[in-house]
C-alpha cells in the first residue's frame, strides 16, 4: 500500500487503527509524518534563520522531534495505563507521526509571514493547536477515553516540560542574582 | 516501543461511539486525490522555500565577513580612531591561573599589549584605583607599559582615583601623563614585607612546626619563630634593592633626580594636590579630562571615541569564578592568606 493510500485510510476509516491487525503502511506513514513535519519546521524555521543550514541541523531537528514525540507517546501510554485505559504504544506513536504532516503547513505560512501577509507566531500557533487538536482526536480513536481525558493526557507532557522549564528560568534568574549580589 | 495491552483496545464496548460514522473509503474516491493535490502544493512550496533560503544564504555570504568575535567584546566596533581606556582596580597581584577572565597582572599586561598594538587605538588611558601590589605583578604591569610604548609611541596617560598609592604610582609613573582628582591618595613610594608572628598562639594551642631545611635561610619568614638578625639584614637588602628599583622607576618617568624623588619616598601618602607640588602628577582632572588629554596627545582631539576594555563575557566569567571559587569563600582565603611577600603597597585602605 503506498503513502497516500495508508494516509487516506487513517483519515477516512480511523476505526481501522484500533484493528487486531495493524492497518497496511501504517508504520511507514506515520515516520514519513514525522519526515515531512519536521522538515515543514525546519524549512519555516530556516526562513526566519532560527536555525543553521545543513543536513546535519535537519537531522538535529528531526532526532529531537523524534524523541521529544516518543517522550510524548510512552508518558501518554503510561497515564493511560495508570488510569486503567488500554491501548498500543507504538500505534500512538505513528499516529502523532500522522498528525505532523500538518506542520507542512508552515512552509506556505512562513512564506507569508515573511510577506506580512499575516501573523508569524499567532499563524504557527494555530498550526500547533491543529495538531494537537488532531492528536487528542488519535489519543480518543487509540483509547476508550472521554474528549476531557485525551485533552488532558495530551498537554499533560507539554505542560510538565514546561514546568520544569519555568522552574530552570526560575532557578537561572535566582542565581544570576546570587551572582550579581 | 512494544505493542502491548491490545486487547482491550479492541474492545468495541469500551470504545467511544464516534459521533458520525466514518464513511467507507469507497464512498470518497476524492480523498486521495485530494491528498496528491496538497502534497504537490507542499513540494512546490518546498521548493519555493529552498530558492529563497538559498538565495538569502548566498546574499549573506557575498556580504564582507563582520561577524568576528572580536565585535563582542566592543574592542572593535569601529575602525575610527579612538582612545582605549584600561581599568586597574584593587590590589596587583599575578592571577592564580592563565583564565582570560582573571584580572592578575599578566592579563593586563596582555590587554596592554594587544590594545596598543591596535591601529585604531591612538593613546591609552590607565584608569588607576589600587593600594598597589605584589612587586612582580606591578613591575610586569610596568615593563608591558614600557615596552608597548617603545614599540607603538603611543602615549599613556594615567588617571587617578581614589586611591593610587605605592604599586599603583609605580604603574602610573611608567606613563606620560599622570591625571589626579585633588583628593586622590597617592605617593607611599616604597617596599614593603611583613610577616606574622605565631609562636606564642601556637605554643598556647600546644601546636609545634618541625622544620627541615638545606640552608639558614631557607624558611625565611617563618610565622612559627622569631625572625633571626641575618634574616632581618637579608630582608632589609632585598628591601632596599626593591626601593631602589621603585625610585629609579619615578626618577626616569617623572624626569625628576633620584635625590629629590627620595626625598618624597619615605612612604608617605600625598592628596593629588600635594603630588601636584611635588610634581608627583601632572594635572588636576576626572577621567573624561584623562580621555581629552590622550586624545590630544595622540592627535585626534578632545572629547574621542573610548574603546572600554571590558568584555561581557569574560566579566560574566569572572562574576562567576570569584563567586563559585570555594563557594564564595575564596575571597576570605586571601583575606586571611598569611604568607609574606614583598610588596609595593600601601595598606591604609
Amino acid at each position: 500500500m503506498d503513502l497516500f493510500s495508508a494516509l487516506e485510510l487513517v483519515i477516512v476509516r480511523p476505526e481501522t487503527l484500533v484493528a487486531e491487525a495493524r492497518p497496511e503502511g501504517f508504520g511507514r506513514t506515520g515516520l514519513l509524518g514525522y519526515f515531512f513535519g519536521t522538515l515543514g519546521l525546519f524549512v519555516c524555521l530556516r526562513m526566519f534563520s532560527a536555525v543553521p543550514p545543513g543536513m546535519m541541523s535537519f537531522g538535529v531537528v528531526l532526532t529531537l522531534v523524534l524523541a521529544a514525540n516518543f517522550f510524548f507517546a510512552s508518558s501518554i501510554h503510561l497515564f493511560m495505563d495508570f488510569t486503567g485505559a488500554k491501548g498500543s504504544a507504538s500505534r500512538l506513536f505513528l499516529a502523532f507521526g500522522c498528525s505532523d504532516y500538518f506542520l507542512a503547513l508552515l512552509v506556505p505560512l512562513a512564506f507569508f509571514a515573511k510577506l506580512d501577509v499575516l501573523n508569524g507566531f499567532l499563524w504557527f500557533c494555530l498550526c500547533f493547536l491543529v495538531v494537537i487538536y488532531a492528536r487528542v482526536r488519535l489519543v480518543r480513536r487509540l483509547y476508550p477515553v472521554s474528549t476531557n481525558k485525551a485533552l488532558l493526557s495530551v498537554w499533560l507532557p507539554y505542560a510538565g516540560l514546561c514546568a520544569v522549564f519555568f522552574v530552570s528560568f526560575v532557578y537561572s534568574l535566582a542565581w544570576l542574582v546570587w551572582l550579581v549580589i | 516501543m512494544e505493542e502491548q495491552n491490545n486487547s482491550g483496545a479492541v474492545n468495541p464496548e469500551a470504545q467511544p461511539k464516534p459521533a458520525a460514522q466514518p464513511v467507507p473509503a469507497a464512498a470518497r474516491p476524492g480523498a486521495a486525490l485530494w491528498l496528491k493535490i496538497i502534497a504537490g502544493l507542499y513540494a512546490l512550496s518546498l521548493i519555493a522555500a529552498f530558492v529563497v533560503i538559498n538565495k538569502a544564504d548566498a546574499a549573506r555570504k557575498t556580504r564582507p565577513k563582520d561577524l568576528d568575535l572580536s565585535k563582542l567584546s566592543g574592542l572593535g566596533k569601529s575602525k575610527k580612531d579612538a582612545v582605549a581606556v584600561i581599568p586597574l582596580y584593587g590590589a596587583i597581584s599575578q592571577g592564580s591561573s592563565g583564565h582570560s577572565w582573571e584580572r592578575g597582572s599578566q592579563q593586563i599586561a596582555k590587554r596592554i599589549t594587544t590594545l596598543a598594538a591596535k591601529k585604531e587605538v591612538k593613546a591609552i588611558v590607565l584608569d588607576i584605583n589600587s593600594p598597589g601590589g605584589t612587586v612582580g605583578a606591578v613591575q610586569e604591569i610596568y615593563s608591558a607599559i614600557l615596552k608597548a610604548k617603545a614599540e607603538t609611541k603611543k602615549p599613556f596617560i594615567a588617571r587617578f582615583g581614589e586611591v593610587s598609592a605605592s604599586g599603583g604610582y609605580y604603574v602610573a609613573a611608567a606613563c606620560d601623563q599622570i591625571v589626579s582628582h585633588p583628593g586622590t591618595i597617592t605617593g607611599s613610594i616604597g617596599v614593603i614585607f611583613s610577616v606574622s608572628n605565631f609562636e606564642g598562639l601556637m605554643k598556647k594551642v600546644g601546636f609545634r612546626s618541625e622544620v627541615i631545611k638545606s640552608g639558614k635561610f631557607k624558611d625565611i619568614g617563618s610565622p612559627s619563630r622569631e625572625m633571626t638578625l641575618d634574616e632581618r639584614k637579608l630582608l632589609q637588602a632585598m628591601i632596599d634593592d626593591s626601593y631602589d628599583q621603585f625610585v629609579t622607576a619615578v626618577s626616569v618617568g617623572r624626569k625628576m633626580p633620584v635625590d629629590q624623588v627620595k626625598l618624597l619616598a619615605d612612604g608617605r601618602i600625598y592628596t593629588g594636590r600635594q603630588a601636584m607640588d611635588a610634581k608627583l602628577v601632572d594635572k588636576m582632572g576626572d577621567l573624561q579630562d584623562a580621555i581629552d588629554k590622550a586624545g590630544e596627545l595622540g592627535g585626534i582631539g578632545k572629547n574621542p571615541r573610548v574603546i572600554s576594555d571590558s568584555d561581557p563575557f569574560e566579566n560574566l566569567l569572572s562574576l562567576m569564578d570569584s563567586k563559585l571559587s570555594l563557594f564564595g569563600a575564596k575571597s576570605v582565603v586571601e583575606a586571611i592568606e598569611i604568607a609574606p611577600s614583598l610588596e609595593y603597597r600601601w595598606y591604609g585602605r
